[in-house]
C-alpha cells in the first residue's frame, strides 16, 4: 500500500507543474481565447535564464526572480510583435495556432542555438532532503512544488479580485469592446496577460527541470499534459486548471505502474478522462458553458 | 482573345502543363526524384486534412495519427502477404476511414477548441499506442517489411521489399514509384475537386460558415460531420500507406505531435480551403526541409533551419493569411473584379 502513496506523491508533484503550466495556458486563453501552443517554449526560455543566472553564482531564489521578469518580458514582446499583428483569433484561429507554431519552432531552436543540446544539471530549489512519513518518501521538492503552487494561484486570484489590473484583465476576458469603450487601456492589458503567463512559466520550469532534466526538450511532453489539464479543467478557469494538473498527474503516474498494458502509453488514461468529461460537459469540470445562440 | 485565369480553357492548359512537369519531371532530374518522393505522402495527407480543416471547419491537429495507422496498416499487411501493395493501400484506407469516423464521432459534441485539444491527445497517444503493441507493430525497435523472394542460390528468404519497375518501361526503380505516387496523388486532388463542387460539398462548406444555417437548410449536419472525418483520415491514411513503401521500415518516431503539427503548417501556408493549397505547401515545406536546410544552409547550423520556418511562418501569417493559393487567388479575382469595373460588358 506505502507504494501506492508513493506514487501518488509523485504523480501529484508532477501534476503540480502541470497544473502551473495550465494556468498560464488559462490566462492567455482568457485574455486572448488563443490557444497558444509556444507556452511551454517561453517557459523554456525562461528557465534556461534561471539556470543562467544560477551558474553564474546567483542563489536559486533570485535567480527565479530573474527567470520571472525575462519569461514576463519575452511573453509580452511576443504578444505585441507576433500575436497582435496576425489579427483576431475569433475570425482567424487556424491562423493565430499557426503563428504560435511558428513562435514554438523558433524559441525551442533559438534555446537549443544558445545552450546547446546536451542536458544541464538543475538544482532543486528546496534542497535533496526528504521525510518519510509511514513508510512514503516525500521530498522536500515535491512538498515545496505543491505549496508553491498554491501560492502562485493564491496570488493570482488576489491579483484578478483585488487590483485594478486584475479587475481590468476579467473586464477584458468577458468583454473586450465594452472595455476599451469604458477606458480600459485593452492592448496593453492584452500585454500584460502574456507576460504573467510567461513568468509563471519561469516557476513551472524551475521545479520541472531537477527532475526532467534541463534540456530544450523539457516543455514538449509538459505541455501535451498540460492542455489535457486544462481541457479536464475547463478553459478558462484557474481552478480548473490546478485541478486538472493534478488529476493528469496522478492517473499519467499511478494507473500504469499498475495496469500491464498501459505501460508503454501512460497517456491514454488522460485522453479516455478528457473524452468522458468532455462527452458530459463540453465545457469542461470548472469551466464556464459556452452558450450558443440560434 | 482575353487572358484570363479563370476561363476554362486557360484552366484546361493549366493542368496540361502541370501534368506535362509531373510526366517529364523524373526523366529530366533523376537525381531529385526520391526526395520529391517523399513529399508526395505529406501532399495527399495535407488534401485530407485540407478537407476537414480547410473545407469544414473541424480543426485536427492529431492528423500524424491516422497517417502513422495507414502506414502500419498497410506496412503489416504487405509484410504478412508478400508484397501485395494495393491490398495494402485498401487495407490502410478502410481502417484510417473507420479510426476517423470513430475520432469524429465525439466532435459532435465537442466543437472548436476543445475538439482540437482532443485531436492533440489522439496525435500525441499514437506512438505509444504503436510502443504498446509491439507483437504486432516492432514496438520501438520499428518494423521491416520484407517480401520471401529466392535469392542467388534458389533459397527462399526474408528480403526488404522493394519497387520493380516493369522491364518493358525501361525507367528506374525510383522513377517507377514516383509515377505510381504521383498518379495517387493527381487521383485524389482530382476526388477531392470533384466532392467539393458537388452538393455534398456545398454541404461541407456550408456546415463551416454557419452550421446553424445549414442545418436548417436540411443537410445533415451529424452525419455529414463524421463522414467528413472519416474521409479526411482515410487520405492520410493513404499517404501513411505511401510513406511505408519508401523505405519499407517503420518505426513510432516520426509520427509524433511535431508531425501532425506540421501537415497543418502545410495546409495552412499553401492556403485551407483551396483544392491546391496543401500540395503547393508539402512542395514548400518539403523544398524547405529537404533542400534549403541540408544542402543551402551550413551544417554546423542545422537548428537555424527551424528557426527561419518559424519565423516565415509568424511573418506569413501577417502578410498573407490566406496561404499562397489562396492569396494568388484573392489578387487575380481583385483584378478581374477592377477589369470589370473599368470597362464595363457592352451589353
Amino acid at each position: 500500500m506505502s507504494a501506492f502513496f508513493q506514487y501518488c506523491v509523485i504523480g501529484l508533484s508532477n501534476g503540480a507543474v502541470y497544473a502551473m503550466v495550465a494556468m498560464s495556458l488559462v490566462i492567455i486563453y482568457r485574455a486572448t481565447g488563443l490557444l497558444n501552443f509556444a507556452q511551454g517554449e517561453t517557459s523554456l526560455i525562461a528557465t534556461f535564464v534561471v539556470w543562467e543566472a544560477h551558474d553564474r553564482g546567483l542563489p536559486l531564489p533570485l535567480a527565479l526572480i530573474i527567470g520571472m521578469i525575462a519569461g514576463f518580458l519575452l511573453g509580452a514582446v511576443l504578444q505585441r510583435v507576433a500575436v497582435q499583428p496576425a489579427g483576431d483569433p475569433a475570425t482567424a484561429p487556424l491562423q493565430l495556432v499557426i503563428v504560435t507554431i511558428g513562435l514554438l519552432l523558433v524559441l525551442n531552436n533559438t534555446a537549443g542555438l544558445i545552450w546547446g543540446n546536451e542536458s544541464k544539471v538543475f538544482d532543486p530549489m528546496f534542497g535533496p532532503s526528504s521525510v518519510n512519513v509511514g513508510g512514503v518518501t516525500i521530498a522536500a521538492q515535491q512538498i515545496g512544488t505543491v505549496a508553491v503552487l498554491l501560492v502562485e494561484a493564491l496570488a493570482l486570484v488576489a491579483v484578478f479580485r483585488f487590483t485594478k489590473i486584475g479587475l481590468a484583465m476579467r473586464s477584458v476576458a468577458s468583454n473586450a469592446e465594452a472595455s476599451g469603450l469604458s477606458g480600459i487601456p485593452v492592448a496593453r492589458i492584452l500585454v500584460i496577460s502574456w507576460g504573467i503567463a510567461g513568468g509563471i512559466g519561469a516557476i513551472a520550469g524551475t521545479f520541472a527541470a531537477p527532475n526532467l532534466g534541463m534540456d530544450a526538450t523539457l516543455f514538449l511532453k509538459i505541455l501535451v499534459l498540460s492542455f489535457a489539464a486544462m481541457t479536464i479543467g475547463g478553459f478558462d478557469s484557474l481552478l480548473g486548471a490546478i485541478v486538472g494538473g493534478l488529476v493528469v498527474g496522478l492517473i499519467t503516474d499511478v494507473l500504469p505502474r499498475y495496469v500491464d498494458w498501459l505501460k508503454e502509453m501512460p497517456l491514454a488514461p488522460a485522453v479516455l478522462l478528457i473524452l468522458a468529461v468532455l462527452l458530459v460537459r463540453p465545457q469542461g469540470l470548472f469551466g464556464s458553458k459556452q452558450v450558443r445562440r440560434v | 482573345m482575353k487572358f484570363s485565369m479563370s476561363s476554362p480553357s486557360t484552366r484546361r492548359v493549366g493542368w496540361g502543363l502541370a501534368l506535362l512537369v509531373l510526366v517529364l519531371f523524373p526523366l529530366l532530374v533523376e537525381s531529385g526524384t526520391e526526395e520529391v518522393t517523399r513529399w508526395i505522402p505529406l501532399a495527399v495527407a495535407g488534401i485530407g486534412l485540407n478537407l476537414l480543416t480547410g473545407f469544414n471547419g473541424q480543426v485536427s491537429i492529431g492528423h500524424g495519427a491516422f497517417f502513422g495507422l495507414g502506414a502500419y496498416a498497410c506496412g503489416i499487411w504487405v509484410n504478412d502477404h508478400d508484397g501485395q501493395f494495393l491490398m495494402g493501400f485498401i487495407v490502410a484506407i478502410v481502417l484510417s476511414f473507420l479510426a476517423g469516423a470513430i475520432v469524429g464521432l465525439p466532435a459532435l459534441r465537442i466543437r472548436g477548441l476543445a475538439l482540437a485539444l482532443m485531436t492533440i491527445a489522439v496525435g500525441t497517444l499514437f506512438p505509444d499506442i504503436i510502443r504498446q503493441f509491439e507483437g504486432l507493430t516492432g514496438g520501438s525497435s520499428g518494423l521491416a517489411i520484407q517480401t520471401l523472394t529466392v535469392n542467388g542460390r534458389g533459397k527462399l528468404q526474408d528480403r526488404t521489399t522493394e519497387w520493380l519497375a516493369p522491364g518493358w518501361s525501361g525507367i528506374s526503380s525510383n522513377q517507377w514509384r514516383f509515377y505510381i505516387f504521383a498518379t495517387i496523388a493527381v487521383i485524389c486532388v482530382a476526388m477531392v475537386a470533384a466532392l467539393i463542387r458537388s452538393r455534398t460539398g456545398r454541404a461541407l462548406i456550408a456546415i463551416r460558415d454557419n452550421e446553424v444555417a445549414a442545418e436548417t437548410n436540411g443537410i445533415a449536419v451529424d452525419r455529414l460531420k463524421v463522414i467528413t472525418f472519416g474521409l479526411s483520415a482515410a487520405l492520410a491514411g493513404i499517404g501513411g500507406a505511401m510513406f511505408a513503401l519508401i523505405d519499407f521500415n517503420l518505426t513510432p518516431d516520426p509520427f509524433n505531435l511535431t508531425f501532425s503539427l506540421n501537415l497543418l503548417v502545410i495546409v495552412v501556408i499553401g492556403g485551407s480551403g483551396t483544392i491546391l493549397g496543401p500540395v503547393v505547401g508539402a512542395l514548400s515545406v518539403g523544398l524547405f526541409n529537404d533542400v534549403i536546410v541540408k544542402k543551402v544552409l551550413p551544417a554546423d547550423l542545422g537548428l537555424l533551419g527551424p528557426v527561419i520556418l518559424g519565423v516565415t511562418l509568424v511573418l506569413s501569417m501577417q502578410f498573407a493569411p490566406a496561404g499562397t493559393v489562396g492569396s494568388i487567388k484573392h489578387t487575380i479575382e481583385e483584378r478581374q473584379l477592377k477589369r470589370r469595373i473599368a470597362s464595363p460588358p457592352a451589353s
